[in-house]
C-alpha cells in the first residue's frame, strides 16, 4: 500500500512514467501478437514440411505434371514408406489478393489416407473425413468454411465462379462432409478433396486443346513422400538425394530446405517485430530510472529516518526495487490489457474469409508482462542502490 | 555494568586541510532507566554526540559500549538491528512519512526489526497513551506540531528499546505542549525504565531530566545531577 501511495504521491510524473511503459509494452504486445501469429503460420509449415519429401517435376519442366506411375518407382527407394499425390487449385481464381497475413484460399486434393502420415495433424469440428474413393465430397478448413457459412450437408460449387467469369468457366458442386477445427495455419484456408475430385479439376483446368488428349487419372502435380513416422528430417534429406538419384524425371526437394527457408523468414519478421516493441519499451524503462531518481532525491530524510530505525542497505534498496517494479508492472498490466482488447477487437472485426492479424499467447503474455516488471526492477537499481547508500546522519538533516 | 559506556569518544571531520573536533575524547556512562539532558551551544558537539549514542556515526577513535557490546566490532547489519531492537528515535522535525496514516507511522519500526508478536496491538497502545487513539487513520500531515511529535514518541517506543534519543524535541511546539511532551517523557522514564538522552536547547526540559550534561567544543565540561534548585 505504502508503495502505491508513494506512486500517487506524484500522480502526474507517475502518470507519464506509467504511461512510457504502457506504450512499450503496448508496442510489445501487437506486434508480438503479429509475430506469434506469424510464427504459427510458420510453424504449420514447418511441421507438415519436416515430415515429407515434395517430388515435383525436374527443373527447367515448366508445366507441373507428373505421370502418376513415378509414385510406384518412388516407393522403392529405401526410407520411403508412403507416396501421394497432390494437387492443389486457387479456390477463388481470379480473386485479387489482399494484403492479407495467413494463406490464400486454395483446393488441395489428393488421397485422404496422407492426412495420418503427416505431422501436421488436423482435427473435426464437425463430420469426418473423405471417405476413400469417393468422389463429390470435401472437408473445409475453419476460415473458408466461416466464409462461405456452411456446415455439413451443404453444397459448396468448387472453384467459386469469379464475378467475371468467362463462358467456359467450369466448377463442380461438392457435399461438406467434414469441418476442421481452426489450426491457425494453412488447413484453416484450405478445402480438402479426394484424388479423383483433384484429377477432374486438374483436367478443367488443362488448355481447351490438350484437355481431352492427356489422361489426367494418369499424372499428378506432385507427389508427397513419406518416411516411417519419427524419421528425421535429415534421414528425410537422404530419401530426396536417393530420390533424384534413382527416379528419372523428377525433382525431390530436401525438406530442410523448405523448413529452413520457413524458419529463417519467420526469425527475421519475429526479430524486426520485436527490436521495434523493445526499443519503445526501453525508452519508456529510461523514464522508470529519471522517476526513481527524483524520488530518491524527494525522499532523502524518509531514507535517514528508516535507517536510524533500523532498516539495513538491503532493506531500503529492496523498497525502491520493489516501487520501480511495481511501476514496470502497472505498466505492463495496462499496455498488456488496452494490447490485448486491441488484439481482440481488430480480430474480431476481421472480414469473413481472411485470416485473423494477431495471435495471443500465453507466451506472449508472459514475455511482455515479464518484461516490464524486468524492466522496471532494473530500471529502480540504480536510484535504489544511491537511496541505500546514504549515509543516515546527512540523510536525516537534509533540507 | 552501564547501560552505554562512552571511552573516549572521539569524531573528528576532515574539512579541506583543517580538522573538526565534533566529539573529543569524551569519556562517561549513562546507566539504565537514566534521563540525561545534553546541553551545549550550537557546534559543541551534542548532535555529533547523539547520533553515536544511536550508532548512526562511527568514531574516529574510541569506543561505545552498548550494554556490554563494543559496538565498533559490528559491521552495518547488526548495528542497524541493534538501532532497531534498542534504540528509538525522535527528531525535532518529527520526521513522520507523508504517505503512511498515524498507526503506520508508529508500526513503521515493525517493518525492519519485527519479535512477530502483537506489534500492531502496541502501536495502538502506545497511540492510546499518547491520547492520540481517535486518530490513527488520520495523516500525519493532518495532525498539529505536538501531536506529530507525540507520533513519534510513540514511533521510538513500538519496539520496546531501552534506549531513547531525542534531538531537540521541543524545539518545533508551543510552551505548552513542550511541557506535555516533557511529561510524556518522565512517564516513559520513570514507568517503563527507558533511559532517555535528549540534545536541547530548551532550558525547562533539561530542568525535568536527572543529569545534565555539558558539551563545548566537543569535550565534556560539565555532568551534573540536576536539582530543581540548581536549574532555578
Amino acid at each position: 500500500m505504502e508503495i502505491l501511495r508513494n506512486i500517487s504521491r506524484r500522480k502526474l510524473r507517475s502518470v507519464l512514467t506509467v504511461s512510457g511503459i504502457v506504450i512499450g509494452v503496448l508496442a510489445l504486445t501487437t506486434m508480438g501478437a503479429i509475430a506469434e501469429n506469424f510464427n504459427a503460420l510458420i510453424d504449420g509449415g514447418v511441421k507438415y514440411f519436416s515430415s515429407n519429401v515434395q517430388v515435383g517435376p525436374p527443373d527447367g519442366q515448366t508445366a507441373s505434371l507428373l505421370p502418376i506411375s513415378k509414385i510406384d518407382e518412388i516407393k522403392k527407394v529405401e526410407g520411403v514408406a508412403a507416396a501421394f499425390p497432390s494437387y492443389t487449385f486457387s479456390a477463388k481464381p481470379g480473386a485479387v489478393s489482399a494484403v492479407s497475413f495467413g494463406f490464400p484460399d486454395l483446393i488441395v486434393a489428393g488421397d485422404p489416407e496422407e492426412s495420418n502420415w503427416s505431422n501436421l495433424k488436423t482435427t473435426f469440428a464437425q463430420g469426418h473425413q473423405i471417405e476413400p474413393g469417393s468422389t463429390g465430397q470435401v472437408v473445409l478448413g475453419s476460415t473458408i468454411d466461416k466464409e462461405f457459412k456452411k456446415k455439413i450437408g451443404d453444397t459448396i460449387d468448387l472453384p467459386v465462379r469469379p464475378p467475371d467469369a468467362k463462358p467456359d468457366f467450369v466448377n463442380h458442386t461438392f457435399i461438406v462432409v467434414g469441418i476442421l477445427n481452426p489450426t491457425l495455419t494453412a488447413p484453416d484456408t484450405f478445402a480438402y478433396l479426394n484424388t479423383a475430385d483433384g484429377q477432374m479439376l486438374l483436367k478443367d483446368s488443362l488448355p481447351s486443346a490438350i484437355r481431352d488428349q492427356i489422361p489426367v487419372s494418369a499424372i499428378t502435380e506432385s507427389i508427397d513422400v513419406y518416411a516411417t513416422p519419427g524419421t528425421s528430417i535429415g534421414e528425410l534429406d537422404k530419401i530426396a538425394d536417393r530420390i533424384n538419384n534413382q527416379v528419372t524425371g523428377v525433382k525431390a526437394t530436401k525438406p530442410s530446405v523448405i523448413v529452413n527457408s520457413f524458419k529463417s523468414g519467420g526469425a527475421i519478421f519475429t526479430a524486426i517485430t520485436t527490436a521495434a516493441a523493445l526499443l519503445a519499451l526501453v525508452i519508456g524503462g529510461l523514464s522508470v530510472v529519471n522517476t526513481m531518481f527524483m524520488a530518491v532525491a524527494e525522499r532523502v530524510r524518509e531514507i535517514g529516518l528508516k535507517k536510524a530505525i533500523g532498516a539495513t542497505t538491503r532493506h531500503i534498496m529492496g523498497e525502491f526495487l520493489l516501487e520501480a517494479t511495481v511501476i514496470g508492472a502497472l505498466g505492463g498490466l495496462i499496455g498488456y490489457g488496452i494490447g490485448a482488447v486491441i488484439t481482440i477487437l481488430v480480430n474480431a472485426n476481421t472480414p469473413q474469409g481472411q485470416s485473423t492479424l494477431f495471435l495471443l499467447t500465453f507466451r506472449l503474455t508472459v514475455i511482455a508482462l515479464g518484461f516490464a516488471i524486468a524492466l522496471g526492477a532494473v530500471a529502480g537499481i540504480l536510484p535504489a542502490w544511491r537511496a541505500a547508500r546514504l549515509d543516515p546522519v546527512t540523510a536525516l538533516r537534509n533540507q | 555494568m552501564a547501560h552505554l559506556q562512552l571511552d573516549d569518544l572521539t569524531k573528528h571531520y576532515k574539512q579541506g586541510k583543517s580538522v573538526i573536533r565534533a566529539l573529543d575524547g569524551v569519556t562517561l556512562e549513562i546507566d539504565d532507566g537514566e534521563f540525561v539532558a545534553v546541553v551545549g551551544r550550537s557546534g559543541s558537539g551534542k548532535t555529533t554526540m547523539l547520533d553515536m549514542l544511536g550508532l548512526l556515526l562511527r568514531p574516529t577513535a574510541g569506543r561505545l559500549i552498548m550494554d556490554g557490546t563494543d559496538t565498533g566490532k559490528l559491521g552495518d547489519r547488526e548495528l542497524a538491528h541493534l538501532r532497531g531492537t534498542k534504540v528509538g528515535f525522535v527528531f525535532q522535525e518529527y520526521n513522520l512519512l507523508p504517505s503512511l496514516n498515524v498507526l503506520e507511522n508508529v508500526m513503521l519500526p515493525l517493518r525492519y526489526v519485527n519479535d512477530g508478536k502483537d506489534g500492531r496491538k502496541r502501536a495502538e497502545d502506545l497511540l492510546e497513551r499518547v491520547d492520540l487513539s481517535d486518530r490513527i487513520r488520520h495523516k500525519a500531515t493532518e495532525l498539529s506540531g505536538g501531536q506529530q511529535q507525540r507520533v513519534a514518541i510513540a514511533r521510538s517506543m513500538v519496539n520496546r528499546p531501552s534506549l531513547i534519543l531525542l534531538d531537540e524535541p521541543t524545539g518545533a511546539v508551543d510552551t505548552e505542549t513542550a511541557q506535555q511532551l516533557v511529561a510524556l517523557l518522565k512517564s516513559l522514564n520513570e514507568q517503563d525504565r527507558v533511559t532517555i538522552v535528549v540534545v536541547t536547547h530548551d532550558l525547562d526540559v533539561a530542568a525535568e531530566a536527572k543529569r545534565q550534561i555539558r558539551l563545548k567544543d566537543g569535550k565534556v565540561i560539565a555532568d551534573d545531577v540536576v536539582t530543581p534548585i540548581a536549574v532555578a
